[in-house]
């Protein structure tokens, strides 16, 4: 059996656990209330009606993908450790670094289909209140997959090794963290003392740059969004995901679990 | 009583009371705080947490709450509703509306209206292409501030937009001749004359020419009137006294029409002193060619100069001079 196949069972059998959590429903219940009740705060003001409702609509996507993420990613490790079943699993032939990227692989496609969910909840509100969809939408709702996908990674990440309170703190901080990075890049060259700026750079480069992935304003006003970018999104994505997940796995390696 | 009348009963007293309590708590929301709760636009930036879309669209309601809940926006309701936009702006600088919206209520003082043209800038510099940021801007320097060379520079870009309106070139012409530079309104006009595209536009631009023709010959009647009273020492009883009897000062009246109208259609129009103002009008036009203010608005502009430019030159010193420049014409006695 290939590492790709033990993968593959693991990410399945995550999708199979992660579609029974009420969790999730709660958040892509209220994902969707958020984007339907864009109409009403619309509503509320007579010009760029469009605008507010596509923003409503793409900021729930954005905030509700990261809470599913986040809140189900953390407790990923700890559960199968609570109900031990994670000694059967490594029992197996299994090393415990494809376990880890078995479960981020399954939440990640978990995500992406809530993602797919609320994206479909998005166009039908969009349709429904007459306002102008464009490809722009679609590339921004694919680059929230993106950033998920970052999240998911850095949940699992924290899942590995700490309690899920502690990973939920801590994801919560660098999903925050990692929309203000460039905020504080910039402050950091601002200063005057030389070793602050170059801290302020090397931590730009740790931490997560996540506006990078957000794109909803080019979408909303109908901004071009060069594919350049877009795949050059993809490729940090990527890259970050997977030193995240080495990061994880070495740790999770040296994990005792009694 | 049953346990359960008993639980419901408490139930409704428990609502009771929290309604009871909710009404007598001050119901005020952010936008009625004032101004000194807006934040500044890096905390309101650093705080969206990537949702900068969405935290302008919360300044954005807040801001229509502040407009549409007072009768009349006051200069403190202004202050807040222009601190309110510059947040959504620089939050969201792709919105389109806000811009104008701000432009639109911060006419209370210099200041807010200098305000309002900083946040018209920035929605120029996203929308280079809308010609109406630009007409505000323009309005804005030439209503509130009598800057008129820079409201011409605004309206001259803003009429070469698409969908601008046909009277845009004629205001902007207007504006140039305000500080008595009738020659660059002119050759400006005469310009727009010789690119225009249609017949209709065409006769407009015309029309404007006949104006400025007529002004300058208004203008040259005052310069005579001048001499004239230097000269003798006395005010003149009617505009034929230039041109009349040993003390005049020119040859003969110029036309009150356009010299170029065909015979057909002179209207048989005179020169008349306007009782108001003291200043010569043709009947053919009824007015002057300059920017018309109300009696209102030119005492809020006289008002706002003084306050605003203690060592700056005064404006009808810079006119005067620049009459004293132009040409007499001919010279009579």
């Amino acid at each position: 059996m290939s590492s790709i196949r033990r993968i593959h069972a693991l990410a399945v059998n995550t999708v199979r656990e992660a579609i029974r959590n009420k969790l999730l429903y709660a958040l892509l219940g209220f994902g969707i209330l958020m984007i339907a009740s864009g109409v009403l705060l619309a509503s509320l003001s007579y010009v760029e009606v469009d605008e507010i409702l596509q923003d409503v609509g793409l900021g729930a996507i954005r905030f509700f993908g990261s809470g599913i993420a986040i809140f189900v990613g953390i407790g990923l490790i700890h559960n199968e450790v609570d109900r031990r079943t994670i000694f059967t699993i490594l029992s197996k032939p299994v090393s415990r670094a494809e376990f880890l990227v078995g479960k981020w692989a399954g939440l990640t496609i978990t995500v992406w289909l809530q993602l797919l969910l609320m994206g479909v909840a998005f166009v039908v509100v969009s349709m429904g209140a007459e306002a102008t969809l464009r490809p722009e939408h679609a590339l921004a709702i694919a680059m929230i997959g993106l950033e998920l996908m970052v999240l998911v990674a850095i949940a699992t990440f924290f899942s590995a090794f700490t309690t899920p309170m502690l990973a939920g703190l801590f994801s919560v901080g660098l999903w925050l963290i990692g929309h203000l990075s460039r905020d504080f890049y910039a402050l950091g060259q601002q200063a005057e003392d030389e070793s602050v700026s170059r801290a302020a750079s090397a931590l730009f480069r740790v931490m997560p740059d996540l506006e990078v992935f957000n794109k909803t304003l080019e979408a909303v006003h109908g901004l071009p969004i060069p594919l350049a970018e877009v795949g050059m999104a993809g490729m940090y994505a990527l890259g970050y995901t997977v030193s995240t997940l080495m990061l994880g796995a070495m740790i999770f390696a040296r994990r005792d679990f009694k | 009583m049953s346990s359960r009348a008993l639980r419901l009963l408490a139930l409704s007293i428990a609502i009771g009371c929290t309604g009871w309590a909710h009404a007598r708590v001050p119901h005020t929301t952010r936008a009625d705080r004032g101004v000194d709760f807006v934040p500044s636009p890096r905390a309101a930036q650093a705080a969206a947490f990537g949702f900068d879309a969405l935290v302008a669209d919360y300044h954005w309601l807040q801001a229509i709450q502040v407009a549409g809940g007072q009768e009349m926006v006051d200069e403190t309701a202004a202050i807040q509703l222009g601190k309110l936009v510059d947040v959504v702006t620089t939050l969201n600088p792709h919105v389109d509306h806000p811009y104008r919206f701000a432009a639109l209520w911060l006419t209370h003082s210099p200041e807010l209206v200098r305000e309002g043209n900083r946040l018209l800038e920035r929605g120029i510099a996203v929308h280079p292409e809308d010609w109406r940021n630009r007409f505000y801007l323009g309005f804005n320097h030439f209503f509130y501030l009598g800057e008129y060379d820079e409201a011409a520079q605004a309206l001259e870009i803003a009429m070469q937009r698409p969908g601008s309106p046909a009277y845009l070139p004629r205001l902007v012409a207007r504006l140039k001749s305000h500080r008595r530079n009738l020659d660059v309104a002119e050759t400006f006009l005469r310009e727009m004359l010789a690119g225009a595209s249609d017949e209709d536009a065409a006769a407009h631009i015309q029309s404007s020419l006949d104006e400025i023709e007529i002004e300058r010959k208004a203008r040259l009647l005052d310069k005579a009137r001048r001499v004239y009273r230097r000269r003798t020492g006395r005010e003149i009883g009617d505009v034929a006294e230039l041109a009349r009897g040993e003390d005049r000062v020119l040859e003969k009246i110029p036309s009150p029409e356009p010299d170029a109208i065909p015979a057909s259609l002179r209207r048989g129009s005179v020169w008349r002193i306007d009782p108001e103002t003291k200043r010569f009008v043709s009947s053919y036009l009824g007015s002057r060619y300059e920017v018309h203010y109300s009696s209102w608005d030119r005492a809020r502009l006289e008002r706002w100069r003084t306050a605003d430019a203690v060592d700056a030159p005064d404006d009808e010193t810079v006119l005067e001079d620049r009459v004293e420049d132009e040409e007499v014409g001919p010279r009579g006695g």
